[in-house]
């Protein structure tokens, strides 16, 4: 049987090129850290024994515990920052709307493990709260400690993520869902309960199943805090201990992956055919009032107080970089500009080398994105599909194993015309960037994509363009708004990477700010300096983020002017 | 045993104005709505006649005036303490409940016993005819189903007053007619107050007893709907109820007729009154005849311009003088209709044209 | 541009190499060493020899050895520089690392008890250091705790809560401290005073460098670190000192050249200028503080500097044996791990149990219990010497037919259990005892 559609070549040859890609620098790297783990050291053979290890260990199943407590409790936390926030933008006439659309996603850009410092000279059993407390109350609180301390610097980081999809999703909810609703007698708390919250459910749900899988995933941030009873942990000091060929670091490597895959799973199905976006043409939202004077004063206080919590790993990275020597007092003793002078004469190639990778890898991923997004919603391949799911997988990939797998897959070939090993072109950095914030950049361009109209499309081709056309004069510049957004999520994040970086960086010179970072963090005289390069890392973050941020609301009204006129 | 009861009352609003921020939307609006009567709000869109309605639903405050329904004023009282039953445009339906679910929310806010829910909610779907749907979802309905769950959901309260806001907008053309008829017939048997809020015409005229025509935040008129046709108070009326030829020009009595001069040629002599000056008149196409070009019965002389064959009449652009002139004949399969740029004659109905 | 750029480099590297006699004009070191350290050296050496420029290539040790094994089919780097001896015994059993041997004059061939360079000549000493006590001054003054002065003062009950220490498994020099109390100790003794200790840890931080910055921003009060970290983060102004116990081990830091360098004369010529007495000056630096290998060197250093070839109670207790310690290297790490770091919480609260009840003179006989539950190994000095035991722990299969049994994380399990109901039994007795 044969049939007559008309085939398109150019999309199956994008979709194998693309099929190829994903194979070779995602799939094929990964698979060769999980084999470790299905190898009995005793004998080489393929076997399960390892996992049985994990599973009866008790220090496994503590870790493991502790893990998934840590990202739940993350969760909570995250939601707790988030609610008051995402229902003092989207519900009021709040003045305080701005800074918190603008400051409360400033948490996301503050490179990994930077915060945790900065958190600890301010909130540590000895940091300046407690040493205050202590003085003048006689008691401290232990934010810091344990499990705590990791849930507590979690949250504030990643709570962004809740924040930006819970407002979104609020303000999808068209105003008649809440009028009907009052309508029929309801109102205050009780409407919220069983109207709003149910309708913004698929909004948090996608947010909270991203923090938890960071959180889940993250490895710095334990880290830093000394708590080494969670998996991460464990899965990075077994694997980077001196000699040890135990593979049980690459059996919890595995145990991570699949269980971030089986929370996406979850989360998934949790949202199927839950799309509740009612909001119609031109009808904007939830309906806003104004708030009465005591409500402000209440809710500038919840926000301010939300705002000096989350602010403050900035806030301590900040006095750290500018403090001279900081030590068991409140305050640094002095303030000096020296570590911002030392790290723009010593090292301005990691902000150089920063910018060009990162730049790079979202331009990578804005390409893969949007064509991803076209093939997934616009071709009949069969396989399409299967695209999407990889690359998304991506997410549930810790970056340190996705570092050791690039060593081990591409340490044997060559670098086109030279000699070096592939593994440790600084390409290959680049590449291992985009294909970890390849994820970020793929939902926006999707949803992007979402919203062309196909007739748009068909317009063009009726009027006699090619498909590649139709794609270069009408699809790509109607996404554009969606390509930027996605273009700066995954440059922001890039530049603040370390996991995968830390393996891959073969020479300082090829080195990105985060690993310089990372290395000033490791001498007594480098703190500051190192706090300097986080505050340069945080800077250039936070500009393309406010860039974004305008360029997706200039897109907005765009949009929203075609709708009314 | 009629499912449902209903404790209907009138509506009054007192001298309304409500602005948003600078800008006056409503402008001193009084109306009254007797107990039991299907009243249209009818106008273009942004005219304010949705405000109107949401305002007696209680989602807009009105800076000046006052709400009445029946003898109790309910401009302070919040949405939900008023037992109005709205219908919303896009219907509103929530996705993440049931059709069940949906119709008894407003039951359960009311905290009344599960097995009267239930029995309350099985009656309205069987009532709008959705019994077996209870246990789907709204987006696994046609929007004709979904159109009368948002009714059951309303209707289930025993709301005091029914609000439609542009209930049929949705829907498609026959779809609409037939909903329509539907909505009269459960209005009239419940005997239930209802404001229609649409800028059709034929809409409103076709359900309402009465209609309120608005314009800019201003009542134009309020009448039946054809005191509204023959009777308009102003152009606006005039034109936005049913088709009409204005004509502006210069009205002169002369001895037993007065004489309309549109000062470019047309002239038409009309039954004798007192008015005088600059005016305009109004022409239903209906009242407008086409005759032999020579015909002594002609009153006026025309080109044919543009025929359009509607079904049951035949509409003609008439180019008269520098006028068009819009002109109905009624069709049926013996009547010979008159051919693209031809000239013809134009006999007027003298007793049924309007005065401004 | 950058492409163009790099591509430019590489042909020039290219060129270079090709023209015969002239030194390479590369050198890539893997080092775990702080930017402190190795920007001097590199500096200094860069200007010496005009148009080289060196690559630092900055990894933690184990990292670095990880980095190292991973890329030796196909290796780019010149040079290893690191502190742990052992970490250049595991690269030379590797067969990683190829023979040189300085031309340097004036190194004596010990400092302490430990042999400065390699006998087999795979690596080469630059300079010593030992593990030692650094305290927070303001801190200790602030809770009013006295300044420690050997390891059994961290056992007192006046440390609980204030003590820091790295795993011996993060960190090289961590383990040669651990394994010289062991040996200076003797196995049981050692552990059970190495237990007490932990029992007053604030934290076990995963890299050697948090200890000292925990000391430096006040996390907690006394950590115990490598001498380099003390004196210079001392040099960089916190208000910290650092002290040697009487049972250290001074130990060389290391730097060997790796087998299949790129640019060999470039990394000898390196090693060379380590060794000079211009590179053992730069040791001395306020930020870098380490002990230079040449005794010559100490007359250039400032007033109160150790210097361990006149002081002789610096590392001078403890007669170092390599051999032992290479052969039980992974099952010390991973007895400390299953025994201190892992059971951290169990085992402080045992420990601040017994304290309280030695406090409120309680039942001594009970207390004795108690302190020797916690004091309990799950294995003895002799298995732990068995080759064949310690092979669970280093299972890097040199061929297919090799065969080990048991598996690490098995036997771990069970010391775990052992451990964990041994400090909940201390505990209960010491609760009990008074």
């Amino acid at each position: 049987m044969t049939s007559k559609a008309y085939k398109n070549p150019g999309q199956t040859l994008l979709f194998i090129l693309i099929a190829l890609f994903m194979l070779s620098f995602l799939v094929i790297p990964v698979v060769k850290v999980f084999y470790v783990a299905f190898i009995d050291v005793n004998t080489g053979n393929l076997t399960l024994v390892n996992f049985l290890d994990f599973f009866n260990t008790s220090l496994f199943q503590e870790s493991f515990f502790n893990s998934f407590y840590v990202a739940g409790m993350s969760v909570i936390v995250a939601t707790i920052i988030s609610l008051p926030l995402a229902y003092f933008t989207t519900r009021f006439e709040f003045k305080g709307s701005v800074i918190i659309q603008s400051l409360g996603f400033v948490p996301l850009i503050m490179p990994p493990f930077v915060g945790a410092v900065a958190m600890q000279l301010l909130f540590g059993s000895n940091g300046s709260v407690n040493l205050l407390m202590d003085e003048y109350f006689g008691f401290t609180i232990p934010f810091m400690e344990g499990l705590n301390g990791v849930i507590f610097v979690q949250s504030i980081h990643y709570f962004p993520f809740i924040l930006i999809n819970l407002s979104t999703s609020l303000n999808n909810i068209d105003r008649s869902m809440e009028e009907s609703a009052q309508n029929l007698g309801s109102h205050g708390m009780r409407l919220f309960r069983r109207i709003v919250f149910p309708l913004a459910m698929p909004g948090y749900v996608a947010g909270a199943s991203l923090v938890f899988l960071k959180v889940f995933d993250d490895l710095g941030t334990p880290l830093l805090l000394n708590v080494n009873n969670m998996l991460a942990p464990q899965a990075y000091l077994r694997i980077s201990s001196i000699g040890i060929d135990d593979p049980m670091g690459y059996v919890i490597a595995v145990i991570l992956v699949v269980f971030s895959l089986f929370a996406m799973w979850v989360a998934s199905l949790a949202l199927k055919g839950k799309d509740y976006s009612t909001v119609q043409k031109g009808g904007g939202g939830l309906a806003k009032r104004k708030m009465r004077f005591w409500e402000k004063v209440i809710a500038y206080t919840i926000v301010i107080i939300i705002l000096l919590a989350v602010l403050s790993p900035h806030l301590g990275l900040t006095l750290l970089s500018f403090g001279s020597i900081w030590s068991y007092s409140v305050l640094p003793d002095g303030f000096t500009p020296e570590h911002y002078v030392s790290i723009f004469e010593e090292t301005p190639e990691f902000m150089v080398n920063t910018l060009i990778y990162a730049s790079m890898a979202a331009t990578i991923d804005i390409i893969l994105g949007t064509a991803i997004a076209y093939l997934v919603l616009r071709s009949k391949i069969r396989f399409r599909h299967w695209l999407d799911y990889t690359a998304m997988a991506a997410l549930a990939v810790p970056g340190l194993v996705l570092g050791i797998g690039y060593l081990r897959t591409f340490l044997g070939m060559s670098i086109p015309f030279g000699d070096m090993p592939l593994a440790t072109w600084w390409v290959m950095l680049v590449i291992a960037l985009s294909i970890r914030r390849l994820p970020y950049a793929l939902r926006a361009c999707t949803s992007a994509l979402h919203q062309v109209s196909r007739s748009l499309e068909e317009a063009a081709e009726n009027l006699g363009a090619n498909k590649t056309k139709t794609i270069y004069r009408i699809v790509v510049p109607l996404m554009s708004g969606g390509i930027l957004a996605g273009f700066v999520t995954s440059f922001a994040t890039a530049a603040v990477e370390l996991s995968a970086t830390i393996m891959l960086v073969s020479s300082e010179s090829d080195a990105p700010l985060s690993y310089g970072i990372y290395v000033y963090m490791q001498s007594a005289a480098g703190r500051g300096a190192g706090a300097a390069l986080g505050m340069v890392a945080v800077v250039i973050v936070a500009t393309g983020t406010y860039f974004s941020h305008r360029i997706i609301e200039k897109g907005r009204r765009e949009r929203s002017l075609e709708n009314n006129s | 045993m009629p499912p449902l009861q209903t404790h209907s009352v009138g509506i009054e609003l007192k001298n309304i104005d409500l602005s948003y921020g600078n800008t006056r939307v409503i402008k001193d609006v009084s109306l009254s709505i007797k107990q039991g009567e299907f009243f249209a709000f009818l106008g273009p869109s942004g005219c304010g006649k949705s405000t109107l309605l949401r305002l007696i639903a209680g989602f807009e405050h009105c800076q000046k005036g006052q709400v009445f329904l029946g003898d109790e004023e309910v401009s302070a009282l919040p949405p939900w303490k008023r037992q109005v039953g709205m219908v919303f445009q896009n219907y509103a339906l929530w996705p993440h409940m049931t059709i069940y679910k949906n119709v008894a929310f407003g039951l359960e806010e009311r905290k009344l016993p599960k097995n009267e829910i239930n029995q309350r909610v099985k009656d309205v779907l069987e009532l709008v005819g959705l019994q077996d749907y209870a246990e789907r979802r709204p987006n696994q309905l046609s929007g004709g189903q979904q159109q009368r769950v948002a009714l059951a959901r309303t209707l289930v309260i025993e709301p005091k007053v029914l609000l439609l806001d542009e209930p049929l907008s949705n829907l498609d053309a026959t779809l609409r007619v037939h909903m329509r008829q539907e909505l009269l017939e459960l209005q009239r048997k419940l005997s239930l107050t209802t404001i229609f809020v649409t800028h059709d015409q034929e809409e409103a005229n076709t359900t309402a007893d009465r209609i309120a025509v608005l314009k800019d935040g201003i009542v134009q008129q309020i009448g039946a709907p054809m005191e509204l046709y023959d009777h308009p108070d102003n152009l606006f009326v005039a034109q936005f109820l049913g088709s009409a030829n204005v004509i502006q020009g210069t009205l002169s009595k002369q001895s037993n007729y007065t004489l309309f001069d549109d000062g470019k040629g047309m002239q038409i002599s009309l039954q004798s009154s007192d008015i005088e000056g600059s005016k305009s008149i109004v022409l239903r196409p209906q009242n407008l005849a086409l005759c032999e070009a020579e015909s002594n019965t002609a009153d006026l002389q025309g080109q044919v311009k543009i025929r359009e064959f509607l079904g049951n009449i035949v509409r003609y652009e008439i180019q008269v003088g520098r006028q068009q002139l819009i002109v109905d004949e009624m069709y049926s399969f013996d009547n010979v209709p008159a051919e693209t740029g031809s000239t013809v004659g134009l006999t007027i109905n003298n007793d049924k044209i309007i005065i401004m | 541009m950058k492409i163009t750029f790099k591509s430019l480099l590489a042909i020039s590297i290219m060129t270079a190499s090709l023209s015969l006699h002239a030194m390479e004009n590369k050198l890539i070191v893997v080092t775990s060493f702080p930017k402190d350290l190795t920007k001097e050296f590199k500096s200094a050496f860069e200007k010496k020899n005009p148009g080289l420029q060196i690559e630092m290539l900055k990894k933690k040790t184990t990292a670095g050895i990880k980095y190292i094994q991973e890329t030796a089919s196909n290796n780019t780097s010149d040079l290893f520089w690191a502190s742990a001896p052992d970490a250049f015994e595991v690269l030379k059993g590797d067969k990683l690392l190829a023979k040189y041997t300085s031309s340097a004059k004036g190194i004596p061939e010990k400092v302490g008890s430990y042999p400065i360079n390699d006998p087999d000549g795979y690596y080469t000493g630059f300079a010593a250091a030992g593990y030692g006590i650094m305290w927070n001054t303001r801190y200790l003054k602030a809770k009013n705790i006295p300044v420690p002065a050997q390891w059994e003062d961290l056992t007192k009950a006046v440390y609980h809560n204030h003590v820091g220490m790295s795993a011996p498994s993060r960190s090289g020099t961590t383990h040669l401290t651990v394994e010289a109390l062991l040996q200076g100790d003797g196995w049981d003794k050692g552990w059970a005073k190495w237990k007490e200790i932990a029992g007053n840890f604030n934290t076990v931080t995963a890299r050697s460098f948090g200890v000292p910055d925990g000391v430096n921003s006040g996390s907690f009060g006394v950590g115990i670190v490598i001498d380099f970290f003390g004196l210079s983060s001392k040099g960089s102004g916190f208000p910290v000192d650092f002290t040697y116990p009487k049972t250290t081990a001074l130990v060389p830091a290391n730097i060997g050249l790796l087998n299949n360098a790129p640019h060999p004369q470039a990394a000898k010529a390196f090693i060379d200028f380590l060794l000079s007495d211009e590179g053992q000056s730069i040791l001395l630096d306020k930020k870098i503080r380490r002990l230079p290998v040449n005794p010559e060197t100490y007359a250039k250093a400032p007033a109160g500097f150790p210097n361990p070839f006149k002081d002789s109670s610096i590392g001078a207790a403890v007669n170092f044996d390599v051999i032992l310690s290479k052969s039980r290297y992974n099952l010390v790490n991973s007895l400390f791990d299953v025994m201190i770091t892992y059971r951290m919480d169990d085992l402080r609260e045992a420990t601040k149990a017994i304290q309280d009840a030695e406090a409120a003179n309680g039942d001594s006989k009970m207390i004795t219990q108690a302190k020797a539950l916690i004091a309990a190994m799950p294995i003895t000095e002799a298995e732990a010497a068995d080759p064949e035991f310690a092979k669970i722990f280093k299972k890097k299969r040199k061929k297919a037919t090799d065969k080990v049994t048991g598996r690490q994380a098995e036997v771990e399990q069970q010391w775990d259990t052992i451990v964990k109901a041994n400090y909940a039994k201390a505990l209960e007795l010491a609760n009990k005892s008074h």
